[in-house]
């Protein structure tokens, strides 16, 4: 609903809004399980409430899922048409890229030094630059023997997004819209479609009353595009966020020579974009700052046209403006929304598929007497809702086809970890009414039963997970449920032909997305409904399969008795006209060969261990003992070459999921102090100590996922990870943070930044910090001081980064790094 | 109850206004009762969030000996930093979370050893206060400073060294540890707590 639609309230609506909300008044004053009451002065505003955050409140599920738009570029073109010119971002806005207040990434017009190991030339800058950059990123060739060009031999795409406030029906029983934040003024987000190889453009442009910073999550993007969180755009300011969209390259050490080949495990493919503001995050993506973007490489394309992945037919591998902007108003008048101008009608967009859906998960306070989102700057441990939304609306509903669906699963709340599963409408109304031990269960699957011996796990819809964060599986793998802590994403097919088998046309069978994980605060989830936060039972961030030995119990995650229903879908059974004009039932089934990682790092490849402790402290969050500082490094990986880190819970029962910057990870081993859950008294959390009595677990973990990439590993309650990453492509500094949003603003975050080293200087050794960032202060093109401004004043002050006040520190102690630096092996 | 009711209803009854309400953060903390270190009694939403001034908010007690005396010493240090920026639109608050101990002369002649033993004149006000142990509680956890292990949070020793800060026109508020270096704490207040560009960045917007 929009802003300009007043609400009109009738007697009857109003008497009956009245009551809901003296109602849910006294329910509030009633259930305080898991909180304490605020006390005598306690005023009536909507808190969190336990009870709420379990059930699901009677207007649910008559509201139709919403998904999110594409908007059209602004301007197609190559290098030289885009770079200076105005009128790229629409004939509104005049300013070439890198002329607004914070610039434009210096990589757009430059080559990083370092990328001299690729045979480019950093001298180069402009067009120059460009053209050197495209010859020498590689070609790769597909498995049908197609020789693809992997990057810059698409043009650049222009986009132009404003932020906004924006207001939105939310809670159906209040009289008033919430004022919520988004990108384009939508929540959430616009569809952000990126292919591989083509460069991107989007000129942000902030018009709330808070300064924001935009992260493309999953994305590979250099420093100055990454949403590094004091790279603010500030109130009333824009930043152009270049995002090359190109795949790192991987050295491969032939007998003469050594080469680079596009990595193309790399190729990610759900990706997502919210806000990175430093101390708002929390707020602002509560707000609603947080979109979709799905990204296409040329594999996921050959397996759309193949028919191995669920698609619309040609339409899904193809983009009607993929190297020219359509300019004829008749051909526009086709391609756009009448509705929405500059976003595309939905079956126009780029790589158009009904069933390929994006899902955000997130909940939220709903005051129903204001109808506004009500925030807790207080929720320091992590802002829970207790009403859940689903695509920024509260329990939607979905139609669909008796097809196969891709879904792409965000948890993108700020602190609440999600399992979900699939249940018929039969099973979940039993089980939502007396519990899941309740459900009759049939010999359905006998196998499953005796495996799992969940109860769950006998009435759970059966789909296929393909895959992690922004990247596909080495094969689909048969799920029938997914634990998703903040900012995971799953890719999953379900098979709705089979799920509802026998369906006949225009017959509805309904299913309904489920949340079953019992939690009550920031710490994380709990063992039961009833268990008020005693961490003593402390569960691993997923299902294992238990050892014969009896060091790995099984450890499946507390389920509630009573799912929460999150979303309803209602699945109708295809008509032959319906048919006659899809194309073939996708042949995705479970083993189906997908994305191949093929380049593990190996031990010798490993120069630098380091170890970095998540732990609460002084009433906030620190990592290594330390708070946040923006302007210093923590840590400088040497650029070409790989480390391990060790991601470690500093205990007390809390969820840590750490997510890093820049970089794909690979999960080395997962271990779990099994000693310290028997041992731990709920009242005193033991302190820090040394890496004992740890059970390694990654031989329970499902293989696939183990080898497969992450961007957010999620640390459970006494839990190491062991990670291993390279570092390729770009310098300058980058973060890694606790993604319960609040633990980030309360400065659980850490700065690391590649630091090239090139033949001409001394080598850099990453135990050091060097004096000052590899950007120096300057990591935007921008005009200098003394120069005039596209609008005709003279250039008063610097763009770019506002330097701090005073003057960063440039060194951190050689501590922060961690203890366990070992000095780099090889070379010398 | 009936009396809620009407109020409700007759409210409801009304012209429904165009824009949809303020939610603020902060309408959810208590207007409790206190009382400062010069002996005068106040309520703190009256005092402090009547007419939108930007706020610096942290726990402490008189007799720590861990934390308060650093905090206090950084809070001196904020205070003649952000007088430029904010002058008399900006309060500084430290209340007692040990009430029954820190009354109004005890808390006197702490402030005196941080430069608050006087009015402020054109300076940011710094009001040191304490109240009954119900009172300092509820405020205590409305804004955040507790923690959800329940003996970490009995235990006024190992209290949050956190300030709490921001203004409640723009409706901005963040947390952070009192142990970041000043610089950052002057450039988070800045820009969370002020409300216009030159306020916020220190440059003309």
């Amino acid at each position: 609903m929009s802003s300009e639609v007043t609400p009109l309230v009738n007697r009857r609506d109003a008497l009956k809004t009245g009551v809901a909300a003296l109602v849910a008044q006294a329910a509030l004053a009633q259930d305080t399980a898991g909180q304490e009451r605020a006390g005598p002065y306690d005023l009536p505003t909507v808190k969190f409430n336990a009870g709420l955050s379990t059930t699901v409140p009677p207007w649910a599920f008559r509201c139709r899922l919403p998904q999110p738009l594409v908007p059209r570029p602004t301007f197609i073109g190559r290098f030289e048409e885009v770079d200076r010119k105005p009128g790229t971002f629409g004939p509104q806005d005049q300013r070439p890229v890198g002329e607004v207040f914070h610039g434009v990434a210096l990589e757009w017009g430059q080559t990083p030094e370092h990328w001299s190991a690729f045979g480019c030339n950093p001298q180069k800058t402009g067009q120059e630059s460009w053209k050197d950059k495209q010859q020498h990123f590689g070609t790769y060739q597909l498995p049908g023997g197609k020789t693809i060009r992997n990057w810059g031999h698409l043009p650049i795409k222009c986009y132009k997004i404003p932020i906004l406030e924006l207001t939105k029906q939310l809670h159906p029983e209040s009289a008033f819209p919430a004022r919520m934040y988004g990108y384009a003024g939508m929540v959430p987000g616009p569809l952000l479609k990126m292919r591989l190889g083509q460069p991107v453009v989007v000129r942000y442009e902030n018009h709330l009353e808070t300064e924001v910073s935009i992260h493309l999550h999953g994305g590979h993007s250099p420093s100055h595009s990454d949403g590094f969180p004091s790279f603010y755009v500030l109130q009333g300011k824009a930043r152009d966020y270049f995002y090359p969209n190109i795949l790192p390259l991987h050295e491969e050490r032939l007998e003469d020579r050594v080469t680079f080949q596009p990595d193309l495990g790399e190729s990610q493919s759900s990706m997502w974009y919210h806000d990175h503001g430093m101390d708002g995050t929390g707020y602002n993506v509560s707000k609603g700052l947080a979109g979709f973007a799905p990204c296409f490489g040329e594999q996921e394309l050959q397996w759309l046209k193949s028919g191995v992945l669920p698609s619309s037919g040609k339409a899904s591998w193809t983009d009607p403006e993929e190297c020219l902007l359509e300019t004829d108003p008749e051909e526009i008048a086709k391609l756009e929304d009448p509705d929405h101008p500059g976003f595309y009608r939905k079956e126009k967009e780029p790589f158009y598929n009904q069933f390929d859906i994006p899902l955000v998960l997130q909940d939220r306070v709903l005051d129903p007497k204001t109808g506004q989102i009500a925030f807790d700057t207080a929720g320091h441990n992590g802002y829970l809702g207790d009403t859940m939304l689903v695509n920024g609306v509260p329990y939607p509903y979905l139609e669909c086809l008796n097809r196969k669906y891709r879904f792409r699963i965000l948890d993108g709340s700020n602190s609440r970890v999600f399992r979900v599963r699939l249940l018929s409408e039969q099973d979940y109304f039993t089980a939502r009414d007396r519990g899941i031990e309740g459900v009759p269960v049939d010999d359905r699957d006998p196998a499953v039963i005796l495996n799992r011996g969940s109860l769950y796990d006998q009435v759970s819809q059966s789909f296929l997970r393909i895959g992690k964060d922004s990247w596909l599986w080495s094969k689909a793998l048969a799920r029938r449920s997914i634990v998703l802590a903040m900012a995971n994403r799953a890719d999953i097919i379900v098979d709705f032909g089979k799920l509802a088998a026998g369906l006949a046309p225009g017959e509805e069978k309904v299913f309904y997305l489920v949340n079953t994980m019992p939690q009550f605060d920031g710490r994380g989830p709990k063992v039961a409904l009833d268990d008020g936060g005693d961490p003593r039972v402390l569960p691993l961030p997923f299902d294992t399969i238990a050892t014969a030995d009896g060091a790995v119990p099984t450890t499946a995650v507390a389920e509630m008795s009573r799912p929460q229903g999150l979303l309803k879908i209602i699945v109708r059974g295809i008509t032959p006209e319906q048919a006659a004009k899809l194309p073939k039932e996708a042949t995705i089934e479970e083993g189906t060969p997908l994305l191949q990682h093929n380049h593990p790092i190996q031990d010798h490849e490993v120069v630098a261990v380091r170890e970095f402790i998540f732990e609460r402290g002084r009433g906030a969050w620190m990592i290594n003992g330390r708070f946040y500082d923006p302007t210093i490094a923590n840590a400088t990986p040497k650029l070409g070459t790989a480390e391990e880190w060790v991601l470690r819970n500093g205990g007390g029962g809390w969820w840590h999921p750490i997510h890093i910057h820049l970089e794909s990870h690979q999960l080395i081993s997962y271990e779990k102090d099994f000693l310290a859950d028997a041992i731990v008294d709920p009242a005193d959390a033991p302190p820090v100590t040394a890496l004992t009595n740890l059970v390694n677990v990654t031989g329970q973990i499902e293989k696939t996922e183990a080898v497969g990439l992450h961007d957010v590993q999620v640390l459970g309650p006494n839990t190491v990870a062991r990670i291993r990453m390279r570092f390729r492509t770009w310098n300058g500094p980058f973060v890694f943070h606790c993604h319960n949003l609040e633990h980030e603003d309360m400065r659980m975050m850490y700065n690391f930044e590649p630091v090239p080293s090139p033949k001409s200087r001394p080598e850099h050794d990453p135990n050091v910090i060097p004096d000052a960032r590899t950007h120096g202060n300057s990591v935007t093109l921008q005009p200098t001081v003394g120069q005039t401004l596209p609008n005709g004043k003279p250039a008063e002050y610097k763009f770019g980064e506002l330097p701090f006040e005073p003057l960063p520190t440039p060194q951190a102690p050689a501590s922060d790094a961690g203890t366990l630096q070992i000095p780099p092996r090889g070379g010398k | 109850m009936r009396r809620e009711l009407a109020a409700l209803l007759n409210g409801l009854f009304a012209q429904a206004p165009a824009a949809p309400p303020r939610l603020r953060i902060s309408d959810s903390w208590p207007n409790v009762e206190l009382v400062n270190q010069f002996g005068r009694n106040l309520r703190f939403r009256d005092e402090f969030l009547a007419d939108d001034r930007a706020l610096i908010i942290n726990p402490m007690y008189t007799t720590c000996r861990g934390s308060c005396p650093g905090t206090s010493a950084t809070l001196e240090d904020l205070r003649a930093t952000l007088a430029p920026v904010f002058g008399r639109q900006l309060s500084l608050i430290s209340f007692s979370v040990d009430p029954v101990v820190d009354r109004p002369a005890r808390l006197l002649s702490y402030a005196k050893l941080y430069g608050a033993g006087e009015a402020a004149g054109d300076f940011p006000e710094w009001q040191f206060v304490t109240g009954t142990p119900e009172g300092i509680e509820a405020l205590r956890r409305a804004l955040g400073f507790f923690d959800l292990d329940p003996r970490v949070d009995r235990d006024p020793t190992r209290h949050a060294a956190t300030l709490l800060f921001g203004n409640s026109r723009t409706d901005r508020w963040s947390t952070l540890p009192s142990g970041l270096r000043t610089p950052l704490l002057v450039e988070t207040i800045r820009r969370v707590a002020g409300t216009t560009f030159e306020q916020r960045y220190g440059i003309r917007g």
